[in-house]
């Protein structure tokens, strides 16, 4: 974990990512770029990639983010999900021999928005929520589960990494799923 | 809602990290249009994807890795968004009406599939199955797993019953014979995995079930 934690200026990268989509702004681009592109090759050096393939990646999926921008919507996700969902498509992508590119209705489609009371945050309060629910979390749980995003195929790798048994590894994010959703989610009557 | 027809949170996990295998995820994100509380949590763990990303220890880049990126973007063509066109099924859930799909092809009585050209995954396909009122599949067990969404219509398995939306979940422990108990046809997406097994002397005449 880097020394300043979550970057006070997130909020800030929203708007940069408006400025990419309303004006194709470079110098936008560039201040995106110098944040996100160093982050995306070391979550691309954990998953195990060699710094070169890395490095190509990160470029790629920043060009992604340029090409994609005016599809960002600020009240869906902010410019760090956004982002590492860009990535993780572009992942999938290249992991495929046969590459067509997988439905992301997660950012693209705002018909199936749902209109809870509950989910009526900001996606700025939302990620401060999701800040404060990972730091109740046990520091091995925060660790299976921060593994679980940055691996190809999370169980048996996060075991052998970990040195733990797979049962151990498996029960360990399951628990840390339910705690998380206990504490995101207290309204949606999972055991309390 | 019977939380056994959910997906398991392991596998919105992995949905939401993207390492679920490529057919497994087009069943999933089926699913996920037709039940928006989940849509919402896969959302959420998304963000807490962001959230890692961002506390990730940030690895420097070359020197000229910025100036490379800005060259690709004043000779990019622009849009690389080439979006593939809806296929004939305007009954389908969004995730669904992109992708190529092959012909209908006859089962068994009442029975019709269809496959989709989703990427597959070693032996891992996804079909569209529609089987009419009244009628069930032949009584099967699966080599790997079968994670089948109804997309309308309802069926019911021995113990359960399953309606729009709802997530299913056999591996090879699961001997079923699902029968349709709507009055409209009951059409589901599948990702199956390994080969089907048909139980008894007529699932076994009935060869043209294997092929799917």
């Amino acid at each position: 974990m880097s020394a300043g934690g979550p970057s006070p200026d997130a909020f800030a990268h929203d708007r940069l990512i408006e400025a990419v989509a309303l004006r194709r702004d470079r110098e936008a681009f560039a201040q995106l770029f110098s944040h996100y592109a160093p982050r995306l090759k070391a979550w691309l050096i954990n998953s195990g990639a060699s710094p070169a393939a890395a490095e190509d990646f990160a470029q790629d999926a920043m060009l992604t983010v340029w090409r994609k921008a005016d599809l960002f919507d600020a009240r869906k996700a902010r410019a760090a999900t956004w982002i590492f969902t860009i990535a993780r498509n572009r992942r999938l992508d290249m992991l495929r021999r046969d590459a067509r590119p997988l439905p992301t209705p997660e950012i693209e489609l705002a018909e199936t928005e749902v209109q809870q009371p509950d989910d009526i945050l900001s996606a700025s309060q939302d990620a401060k929520r999701i800040r404060d629910a990972l730091s109740r979390l046990k520091p091995d749980q925060v660790e299976v589960l921060r593994l679980a995003f940055f691996l190809d195929s999370p169980h048996s790798e996060i075991a052998r990494r970990l040195d733990l048994p797979l049962g151990t590894v498996k029960s360990r994010i399951r628990n840390a799923m339910i705690k998380l959703r206990i504490i995101l989610e207290p309204s949606e009557g999972a055991p309390r | 809602m019977n939380p056994k027809h959910n997906p398991s949170e392991e596998r919105l996990l992995a949905y939401a990290a993207g390492s679920l295998s490529p057919p497994e995820a087009v069943v999933v994100a089926a699913h996920l249009a037709l039940r928006p509380t989940n849509d919402a949590w896969v959302r959420r763990l998304q963000a807490v994807g962001g959230e890692f990303l961002e506390e990730v220890a940030p690895v420097a880049l070359s020197a000229d890795s910025l100036t490379r990126t800005l060259a690709l973007i004043e000779t990019d063509a622009g849009e690389a968004r080439s979006t593939a066109p809806l296929n004939d099924m305007p009954e389908l859930p969004e995730p669904l009406r992109r992708y190529a799909l092959g012909p209908w092809r006859w089962i068994g009585p009442g029975i019709r599939a269809r496959d989709v050209h989703a990427p597959r995954d070693g032996a891992c396909r996804v079909i569209l199955l529609k089987i009419d009122p009244g009628r069930e599949t032949p009584r099967h067990t699966h080599g790997g797993v079968e994670l089948t969404c109804v997309l309308s219509g309802a069926y019911a398995t021995e113990t359960e019953r399953f309606d729009v939306g709802d997530l299913e979940e056999a591996d090879h422990d699961v001997l079923h014979q699902p029968r349709v108990v709507s009055d409209i046809p009951c059409l589901c997406v599948v990702a199956l995995d390994g080969e089907i097994q048909l139980d008894g002397w007529l699932g076994r005449l009935m060869q043209p079930f294997v092929r799917l």
